[in-house]
């Protein structure tokens, strides 16, 4: 193998594939990069065995091959070379970077050894926008369980059915749930369980103005589009019932300005217990209180105006789950439902425009006194 | 009205553990010039050093038999834990009378906050001030320390190393980073050697040529939140509090064994003593733990942990010992080597029991129920009454530690030695220690 590649190509490449090389790992060539030098071209592929990238650049090739060098040290040579064409090519099992007057050997492994990145034919499957793919994602993965118990909760719930399309993600105290239309017509009627460090390279990786592919293969999700591809293995299982958690009776409601909200959680956050974070809320007509009272170190107290209707309520939230809810809402104005102390509360934007299909619950704390 | 400047100082016990030793056994111990107290044998390490042993490169951690080989002639003594502790009371009931805040960060070194007393000690200059502690303790307690003075914890802390033994300095408010230009990055709370030798690679090893990188570098270098902290660590930026009342943060016990274990049951065996002993603990402060940390040293010295932070925080011996069966069985699928020590750590300690946090579905089993623990404080009563081993379970029958085996725990009362407490005691720098 034998090519000469654009410094900044070479080390937006590695760029973009080093961060699915695992940081540590018992397979030795997982900390590799796998070069393929076809006619015109390098593809550069990493993987941690769950979540593989493959990104094209475009080179000048000499002799065609294939091999694979440590990816971290090859990105940090990268970063430090000159603005000069890089000359990469094997000698044996080495790995050989020329560029100016720098020259690098590194020890490689054989491409063979390399992880078969799956077989997905993106002929077979569909497109979404990249704005719509990233929506999701953002307003989503927050809430997924990073929790060893319940594996299935890890991963993000994709629902595509009937022309719309949805990503649910929760740990079983607080959940999101967002959906936009599917776009592609030829999108078909399933549900994947989608690690999130796979949406995360889908999300780092992919432009909003692109046309993403999707394709799955097996138990394999693939995305592609320009010269970038991401591929994951999908979660095994079944979701539980998200449906019927979101509730359908909640008869007391708020209006409020996020940001206030926010601000007034935040200050009584901090004298919160650091285990619980437990703040309290008392809703009444026109107006929030917020208490905090914490053994050993103090109380805290707040209000705020807010337009409310319903029957007075007192409840107690875990402040992280509400500020983190409240950060990812997209409208300044939020709407919070409750029908009693121990029950879900949701969360949704106040839109003027179109409604936005977005919905998230937080379980209370049970107030004890 | 201008803040006043704060007055800190570190009080650390001039090897500690050697001089308990000789004051707890004046004529054996007390007449040992190259003194080394530590687990005797072959498994045992040193917990601390005489200053005459540490010439002959002698260290804290190291194998008592190494320790031997390049020190023959010194005399081992083993750890005389319970006066230790009481010297270490007695040191902070004197330091209690000298200053109006004090932290015990460990057995043998104390924070104090002098801030604003200058007024009250009639202009005597920090450095007097130290002095004067200094001579205090050694007159009331007979146990000499060194003091370190600065603006800020961290400072205090350097400031320390310099002192010793048996000396005081004191970094002047502004000369903060002329003081650190002369020192090692390595010799920063929180750059460990992995860190350490991660920055002589790039040509890094003293604060001055730290101090010449841009911050942003290391922020390219080391990412966002770890990099800015090493840019403020090598200015000895500090804004941690001398804080009398700083919560325990984590409890443990470790064995290690006479010979090396390679048996999986015979692991677990230990495993289940060491979780009663660490869950025993924990009960006895009224606290509970979320987060279970197990540890392995393999024959080869190669250090491996893992650890897990539960939903719910747990207090029974049953549920400590179920996740870190799990842990333990993660950290020997992944290298299956004769295991050298073991060890259990609890941490995420919290006091109330909390309000409960409702959940959407239907938890999973939980890891111990009311009943559970209802059970295990009828069985601490028990073992109140009749002995520890009143009541155990079968699976710990066997599992006496061996003549030779070498425990150590840390516990409210014991600290644990030198090499563990860095660990356990110290904040660690934020992100990935690598």
């Amino acid at each position: 193998m034998n090519f000469t590649i654009t410094r900044q190509n070479l080390h937006q490449g590695l760029a973009a594939v080093s961060a699915s090389i695992p940081t540590k790992t018992t397979l030795p060539v997982l900390s590799n990069i796998l070069f393929e030098a076809g006619q015109d071209g390098v593809w550069m592929s990493g993987t941690d065995l769950d979540v593989a990238v493959r990104v094209w650049a475009q080179a000048d090739v000499k002799e065609q091959g294939s091999l694979t060098a440590p990816g971290k040290k090859l990105q940090e040579i990268a970063r430090e070379l000159p603005d000069q064409p890089v000359e990469i090519q094997t000698r044996g099992d080495q790995i050989e970077l020329r560029c100016g007057r720098s020259n690098f050997k590194l020890n490689g492994l054989p491409s063979e050894e390399f992880p078969t990145l799956p077989e997905v034919d993106f002929d077979e499957g569909w497109s979404v926008k990249g704005a719509d793919l990233h929506q999701l994602i953002q307003r989503t993965s927050f809430a997924v369980s990073t929790e060893e118990s319940r594996p299935i909760l890890n991963g993000v719930l994709w629902e595509l059915r009937d022309g719309q399309m949805r990503m649910v993600a929760t740990n079983g105290h607080r959940l999101a749930r967002m959906g936009v239309p599917a776009g592609s017509a030829s999108a078909p009627s399933a549900d994947f369980i989608v690690p999130p460090a796979a949406l995360q390279q889908v999300q780092r990786l992919f432009q909003d103005d692109e046309e993403i592919g999707v394709a799955r293969s097996g138990n394999h999700l693939g995305f592609r589009a320009g010269g970038t591809e991401v591929y994951t293995r999908l979660i095994e299982g079944t979701y539980p019932n998200y449906e019927q958690v979101i509730p359908k009776d909640n008869d007391k409601f708020a209006i409020v300005d996020k940001h206030q909200l926010a601000s007034a959680v935040r200050r009584m956050a901090v004298v919160a217990s650091d285990q619980t974070h437990r703040i309290r809320m008392a809703f009444e007509d026109g107006r929030v209180h917020l208490n905090v009272l914490t053994p050993d170190l103090g109380e805290g107290h707040d209000e705020l105006e807010l337009h409310y209707e319903g029957e007075g309520l007192e409840i107690g939230f875990n402040a992280n789950y509400l500020l983190e809810v409240l950060r990812y809402m997209p409208t300044d104005e939020v709407r919070l439902t409750f029908k009693a102390p121990e029950r879900a509360a949701t969360v949704e934007p106040v839109s003027d425009d179109e409604p936005i299909d977005y919905l998230c619950l937080v379980m209370p704390l049970r107030l004890l006194d | 009205m201008t803040q006043p400047v704060p007055r800190i100082l570190l009080v650390d016990c001039d090897a500690f553990y050697v001089q308990v030793a000789r004051l707890e056994d004046p004529e054996g111990a007390g007449r040992a010039r190259l003194l080394v107290v530590g687990g005797a044998g072959g498994r045992g390490v040193v917990t601390s050093a005489s200053y005459e042993a540490r010439a002959y490169g002698v260290r804290s951690a190291m194998p008592t038999a190494e320790a031997l080989r390049l020190c023959p002639e010194a005399t081992v003594v083993p750890v005389p834990r319970a006066a230790c502790s009481a010297r270490s009371r007695e040191v902070r009931d004197a330091l209690s009378r000298l200053s109006p805040v004090v932290q015990a960060a460990s057995i043998d070194e104390f924070y104090l906050d002098l801030t604003g007393t200058e007024r009250l000690f009639r202009g005597e200059s920090l450095t007097e001030t130290a002095e004067r502690i200094r001579r205090t303790v050694l007159d009331e307690t007979r146990i000499s320390v060194s003091i370190g003075g600065g603006t800020r914890r961290l400072i205090a802390k350097l400031a320390a190393s310099r002192a010793k033994p048996a000396g005081v300095y004191v970094v002047a408010p502004g000369e903060e980073e002329a003081f650190m230009r002369e020192l090692r990055l390595a010799d920063i709370p929180g750059i460990g050697p992995a860190f350490a030798e991660v920055l002589a690679r790039r040509g890094l090893v003293h604060v001055r040529d730290a101090l010449e990188v841009q911050p942003e570098w290391f922020e390219r270098w080391f990412g966002p939140q770890r990099g800015r902290w090493l840019a403020s660590r090598i200015r000895g930026e500090d804004a941690s509090r001398v804080d009398p009342h700083e919560p325990r943060r984590s409890i443990s016990s470790e064995r290690t064994f006479f010979e090396d274990r390679d048996d999986d049951a015979r692991l677990e065996r230990t495993l289940a003593r060491q979780a009663m002993a660490v869950a025993g603990t924990l009960r006895r402060q009224g606290l509970r733990a979320r987060t279970v940390t197990v540890k392995l040293r393999d024959h080869d010295f190669r250090t491996r942990s893992a650890s897990r932070t539960l939903p719910e925080p747990v207090e029974t011996d049953q549920a400590v010992f179920e996740v870190a069966r799990r842990l333990l069985g993660e950290l020997r699928r992944r290298r299956r080597v004769p295991v050298r020590l073991l060890g259990v750590g609890l941490s995420g300690l919290q006091s109330e029991p909390g309000p409960h946090q409702l959940a959407l579905f239907d938890e999973a089993e939980p890891l111990e129920s009311d009943r559970d623990r209802t059970v295990t404080r009828v069985l601490d009563t028990l073992r109140e009454r009749f002995g520890a081993d009143a009541v155990v379970p079968g699976r710990v029958l066997g599992d006496a530690p061996r003549g030779g085996d070498v425990s150590s725990s840390s516990d409210g009362a014991a600290s644990p030695p030198r090499d563990e407490r860095r660990r356990s005691a110290r904040r660690p720098p934020p992100g990935d220690a690598r």
